[in-house]
């Protein structure tokens, strides 16, 4: 039904128009609380810069499988004319950079440089969200139910969440990776990248999971005992609808600030994990396994090095200035 | 470079089971720096400068894991120790000619290659000055057999000399330390004054090559010194230099003169004794290394060392044009198709064809680091073989061939392959995904698997024979024979068992090849024997058994006031430490 979109418009135009000396008031009378904070979030110009560069890098992350695949981007081709010499350099000057290849071409293979760290921004925005999302659900879940339920649930819950986040957690990625990627494949993912990819989201979501449990707890604890609470509970609402129509609505704040903080520490968390080979595999490029390479050349090919370095610390400081942003706009009575 | 090093040169210990041949393979992990060097690039020109002296430094990443002679399989180490402090029956010259060591001459054969006899020499003395004797190389021997405490080495003693083995493969004799089995091992070796005979096994017309300073594995072994397994790091010199004080794992040593050493014992040109100090570092960077060799400054000025410039410094290291050297490293680079799943010859042909050697070059680092191989066995080795590329592909390889091959092949395409190699570094992952675009191009569809640490261990174990069609292997000969390249490799009986495939990494077996190995020991003429090897290698190659890739050579600097500077055959490309001297 489309036309009652005119409609309506119309409507609130005259509706405006009528009322106008009482828009204030109004105003402040019918704000959710979401408008509040973004009409906070709209007057910090960092945040409205740092959304945009995010919005802007979601969207090439979600374009660049397309533009792959419709050979606009070139991850894999080798351009063996492109490179020579001791080591293979780049044969053009500032690391081959040229109208045909923006952010120059690799040392020993030519492939194109711009390609491979879209398509990597690509790979590695997609392992973190989705990491991110799954610790949100891990860490949701049992935040939720151990602070509501209290007593021996709660006692067990949170030991075992501290039992998490007391391993050395680099270190078991590093140790666990043979066994577990190989515990992966058998269970039917594709050898290779599809495994390893599974194995970053996996271990990323699960150690950090934790952290936003503890989070839940705490926010489930202060909210257990208000009125509406009580008053379903009263009325007879089953747990589940308590936990998921009366306590997580209110707890949209915390998850969308711990979200937007983690999806950039997963981004590096990523890269890192790459850069000690427990990564993505070759030839998929992300972030990490680019870094991880270039680092060879910083002094050498140094336009290799920077930009997809800068690249990097570009997302992960938009999406953290983002998540401080909006914790701000969502709760301003946190100090910093 | 990063802090992930590629493994130098490991040697890999045959597979628990004495039966099973073993040699160096390489193994790569990290970085543009490996291996050893087979080929006589002997840097050094003009006479040789004998002026005996000063201190030389050498300076190095890898800890020495064993320097009991029985014990050490890394190349690096052999060469050094076979010039610095342990004598051996014969020797090795510069440019791998055979020459006699502690014995007086090369050795005699007999009963068809099946009995070696040596005679000592009566100068060489141990550095408490008593002489080395027949009765020490008895025992040095001996101790390979204590497989259980004498780790690491080469088990050539085992498979060779005739002693019976029991239902499990492993021999009847079972070291000095036990002695079970001591009347068997005192049967197969003799000493006769100072006359020394083996009795072996089966006919090995290079027995010679193996007791050479190639291994030290036949070297002697004084056994009032023998501690077993707390001889690691002990050094009892019968050469020209010892051990002062102790040695520091992970830190190094200093070697002086062993003054019992009398060259005039020894085979002129092999070790030239120069400097009258040897400092050793280990435990170093490689970025320290070139930082300091670049700046060539100090006692930096007197070092050398057998590590290869990581990428970052391939550059401004090939600028000392006056103290850059560029040897070829011992190993061949190839790839194994797997029988088990790759049974039909022509798509095997396929692989082999469209096979492009000059992107996986460029992508380890260009054609001063790495040259094409055509051929398992090294040029430098006895019994290599040219026959240039087996089915007439270009180095770039032949893609249209490639494609025409697997439609004769009658398969559907893309054609699946899952390529697993060694991976973990850039440059071992930009390699294999050169490899990935050439075969694509010939109609594979390829699924690349880096793995690291544990490489060799996935690829011989019996439970993923049915996972990789294709995995990546580098060898190089123990000593410069191929006999010591194509049995060990291809030969399914030694390698093939119910826990591993030992080094026949692509499951091959075939009773033809088996034969022809067979065949080629028992014959008794030389020549005709390494012909035999040759022709093999290539009998191989066309069946596709092996596609070989690239050797590799390794981008090294020394000090400015390092005299006779060289690498050749004999020191597998590392630092000649015999020639080696300083000045000023």
């Amino acid at each position: 039904m489309a036309a009652p979109l005119g409609q309506i418009e119309l409507d609130a135009d005259a509706a405006e128009s009528v009322e106008g000396p009482q828009v204030v008031e109004k105003a402040v009378a019918g704000r959710s609380p979401a408008q509040i904070a973004w009409r906070r979030l709209r007057h910090d110009t960092v945040s409205m810069i740092a959304l945009v560069m995010c919005i802007l890098f979601a969207l090439l992350a979600i374009a660049a499988p397309f533009m792959a695949s419709a050979k606009i981007l070139q991850p894999y081709t080798f351009h063996n004319n492109l490179i020579g010499g001791l080591g293979s350099m780049p044969t053009g000057g500032w690391g081959g950079i040229g109208w045909s290849h923006w952010f120059g071409v690799e040392p020993q293979t030519g492939r194109d440089v711009f390609s491979r760290v879209v398509l990597g921004v690509s790979f590695s925005l997609l392992i973190a969200t989705t990491a991110t999302l799954l610790s949100v659900l891990i860490g949701g879940t049992l935040g939720i139910i151990s602070g509501y339920m209290g007593r021996s649930t709660d006692f067990w819950i949170s030991r075992f969440m501290d039992l998490i986040l007391c391993f050395p957690q680099t270190l078991m990625l590093l140790a666990l990776s043979p066994v577990l990627k190989q515990r992966i494949t058998d269970l039917g993912v594709p050898a290779g990248t599809p495994t390893s990819a599974v194995y970053l989201i996996l271990v990323l979501g699960f150690f950090s999971g934790p952290y936003f449990g503890r989070i839940m707890r705490g926010q489930v604890l202060s909210l257990r005992n208000r009125e509406f609470v009580e008053a379903a509970r009263s009325l007879g609402a089953s747990r589940r609808r308590i936990w998921v129509r009366e306590l997580l609505p209110n707890l949209w704040a915390p998850l969308i600030v711990f979200a937007s903080l983690t999806l950039p520490l997963n981004v590096s968390a990523e890269a890192a994990l790459s850069f000690l080979g427990v990564g993505l595999q070759a030839p998929t490029p992300s972030l990490g396994n680019i870094l991880f390479n270039s680092v060879n050349f910083y002094s050498a090919d140094p336009a290799f090095f920077y930009l997809p370095g800068i690249t990097l610390v570009l997302i992960v400081l938009s999406f953290n200035l983002l998540g401080d942003g909006l914790r701000d706009a969502l709760d301003p009575k946190s100090t910093r | 470079m990063t802090s992930l090093n590629r493994r130098v040169a490991v040697c890999a210990i045959g597979v628990a089971l004495a039966v099973t041949a073993t040699a160096c393979s390489s193994s790569k992990k990290g970085g543009g720096n490996s291996n050893q060097s087979g080929s006589a690039s002997n840097s050094g020109t003009g006479a040789l400068n004998t002026t005996k002296g000063g201190t030389l430094y050498y300076l190095t990443k890898r800890p020495v894991e064993h320097w009991d002679p029985q014990r050490t399989y890394i190349g690096r180490d052999l060469a050094d120790a076979s010039r610095l402090f342990y004598r051996t029956l014969t020797q090795l010259k510069p440019d791998n000619t055979l020459v006699p060591d502690l014995a007086t001459d090369t050795g005699k054969a007999s009963d068809g290659n099946k009995t070696w006899t040596f005679t000592l020499k009566s100068g060489p003395k141990w550095q408490d000055g008593s002489p080395v004797t027949c009765a020490d190389i008895k025992y040095g021997v001996s101790r390979t057999f204590a497989v259980n405490t004498i780790t690491g080495g080469p088990n050539y003693a085992i498979q060779f000399l005739d002693i019976p083995s029991k239902p499990d493969g492993s021999s009847q004799y079972e070291g000095p330390y036990t002695k079970k089995g001591q009347a068997l091992y005192d049967k197969a070796v003799t000493c006769s004054g100072s006359t020394i005979t083996f009795h072996l096994k089966k006919p090995v017309g290079d027995f010679n090559y193996a007791v050479s300073g190639a291994l030290s594995a036949f070297a002697p072994f004084k056994a009032s010194q023998d501690k077993a397994a707390q001889s690691n790091y002990q050094i009892f010199s019968d050469g020209p230099y010892m051990l002062q004080g102790t040695w520091q794992e992970g830190k190094g040593g200093t070697f002086v003169r062993n003054p019992q050493y009398d060259a005039s014992t020894d085979t002129p040109g092999i070790r030239l004794a120069l400097p009258d100090k040897i400092v050793w570092t280990e435990g170093l960077t490689d970025e320290t290394i070139f930082d300091r060799l670049l700046k060539d400054q100090g006692t930096d000025q007197f070092a050398v060392t057998d590590r290869s410039a990581p990428p970052a410094y391939q550059v401004r290291v090939a600028a000392e044009k006056s103290r850059v050297t560029n040897p070829d490293t011992p190993f061949v680079d190839y790839l194994l198709p797997n029988f088990k799943k790759l049974t039909n010859p022509l798509v095997r042909q396929a692989l082999a064809v469209a096979v492009d050697k000059t992107s996986w070059i460029t992508a380890y680092g260009g054609p001063a680091l790495a040259k094409p191989a055509n051929s398992i066995i090294l040029p430098t080795v006895t019994g290599y073989k040219d026959f240039g590329n087996v089915f007439g592909a270009p180095d770039s390889g032949d893609p249209a061939k490639a494609k025409a091959l697997l439609q004769q092949a009658g398969v559907p395409t893309p054609y699946p392959i899952h390529f697993t190699y060694n991976g973990g570094t850039p440059t071992t992952d930009a390699e294999a995904s050169s490899m990935k675009q050439a075969w694509e191009k010939a109609g594979f569809k390829v699924t690349l698997e880096g793995l690291t640490d544990t490489y060799y261990d996935v690829i011989q174990n019996p439970s993923n024979n049915q996972k990789y069609d294709v995995t990546w292997a580098g060898w190089g000969a123990d000593w410069p024979n191929a006999s010591t390249v194509v049995p060990p490799l291809f030969d399914s009986r030694v390698n093939l068992s119910t826990s591993s495939n030992g080094q026949d990494y692509g499951w091959y077996a075939s009773n033809t090849t088996n034969s022809a190995i067979d065949a080629a020991y028992n014959e008794q003429d030389t020549s005709k024997r390494n012909a035999m090897w040759g022709d093999l290698s290539e009998t191989l190659a066309k069946d596709v058994a092996y596609i070989p890739l690239d050797i590799e050579k390794f981008l090294r600097l020394h000090g400015s006031k390092v005299t006779n500077y060289g690498e050749n055959a004999a020191s597998n490309g590392y630092p000649a430490i015999g020639q080696i001297g300083v000045s000023g």
